[in-house]
């Protein structure tokens, strides 16, 4: 899928999220199905096999997401799966959830930890981010077990890397 | 006895004996002188020429073979000086043959020595790269097996010690750190 249409997909995505009055919610679910999509090989390949027809793959999506995400969120991926277009659903996601941040004058900060972060602490972290890139930031916690301890946060360019996977692999290469 | 001794004995007169020691009898002389000298005449005036002819074509023979061994000896001069000089020229040959091949042995000893110092020179410059490198390689092979062995040990260390009380306080320092402004 070219830019275009991914932008045009986001855009379409912000403006039904937008519309709803849903987007902070949508936008947070959105990205955080887009991660598990990344990471889960069955999910991935199940939403995005041709094979299958449309409509089970929508059926999954609900299937996964009823009841447990806002249903502004489950019908915009079903959306998305159902036009064919789920291999690109990351990056589709992320585009809206940057759309959304710049809507609110805020640069999205993602957040990798190999544990869930509380409320505090996330509250926290955004204030610390937003002190060292002086910018507002709209944090998006990934918890990802390959980083195995500390936080990794990328707010546009701009990457801090407090992990143990670098850590390591600092150390690794010095030996 | 003959008759003629018979008369002689008789008569008193020895008939084998002339009256001088040294001359015939007169009558014997008589005839025998002119006899003699007309002998003398016919073998001058008939045999002399036929005589002097032979002894002339003898005489010419015999200058023609002294001729002819004088020439041959002349001959086996010529050949013996030109023997001598082929002599002295396969001697100057051989000689020259001898100094080339001294000199090709001595160039070739000189080359071979030469050929050997260098492949030498090479063989040692080669074991000692060789031994460099054998010596850099184990030296690599063991510093990435410690290196390996090591990563193994931080990897088990560290994984391991990552409790939750761990976990927190990781992302509690990279709070304070990132709100103090140390970014890493």
């Amino acid at each position: 899928m070219n830019e275009s249409r991914i932008e045009g997909y986001a855009r379409g995505l912000f403006e039904i999220a937008r519309a709803e009055g849903t987007i902070d919610e949508v936008e947070d679910e959105l990205f955080r199905f887009a991660r598990l999509y990344e990471n889960s090989d069955e999910l991935r390949n199940a939403l995005s096999d041709e094979q299958i027809p449309a409509a089970k793959r929508q059926a999954i999506v609900e299937d996964l997401l009823g009841g447990k995400v806002t249903s502004t969120t489950t019908q915009l991926i079903s959306m998305v799966v159902g036009s064919g277009r789920a291999r690109e659903l990351p990056a589709i996601v992320d585009r809206l959830v940057a759309r959304a941040s710049s809507a609110k004058n805020l640069e999205v900060a993602e957040v990798r930890t190999a544990v869930s972060l509380t409320e505090d602490q996330q509250t926290r972290l955004a204030a610390a981010l937003a002190n060292a890139t002086g910018k507002q930031v709209n944090l998006k916690v990934v918890v990802d077990p390959s980083v195995l301890g500390g936080v990794v946060a990328t707010v546009g360019d701009t990457v801090i890397d407090g992990t143990v996977r670098t850590r390591i692999e600092q150390l690794k290469s010095r030996l | 006895m003959s008759l003629l001794a018979v008369l002689a004995t008789a008569a008193g007169h020895d008939e084998t004996q002339t009256p001088s020691k040294f001359w015939p009898e007169g009558y014997e002389m008589l005839f025998g002188i002119p006899a003699s000298i007309i002998v003398f005449f016919l073998l001058w005036k008939f045999a002399g020429p036929v005589v002097r002819k032979g002894m002339a074509a003898r005489t010419a023979k015999i200058q023609g073979e002294l001729d002819a061994g004088e020439a041959a000896r002349t001959d086996a001069d010529a050949e013996a000086a030109q023997i001598r000089r082929a002599k002295g020229d396969i001697a100057a040959e051989r000689a020259r043959l001898l100094a080339e091949a001294d000199a090709q042995a001595t160039a070739l000893l000189a080359d071979g020595r030469q050929r050997l110092a260098d492949e030498l020179v090479e063989l040692d410059a080669r074991a000692q790269a060789e031994i460099a490198a054998a010596t850099s390689r184990s030296g690599d092979e063991l510093r990435a097996e410690i290196a390996r062995l090591s990563a193994a040990a931080v990897d088990h260390v560290v994984t391991g010690s990552l409790d939750s009380a761990t976990h927190q306080e990781l992302i509690e320092s990279f709070i304070s750190k990132v709100g103090a402004g140390a970014l890493s």
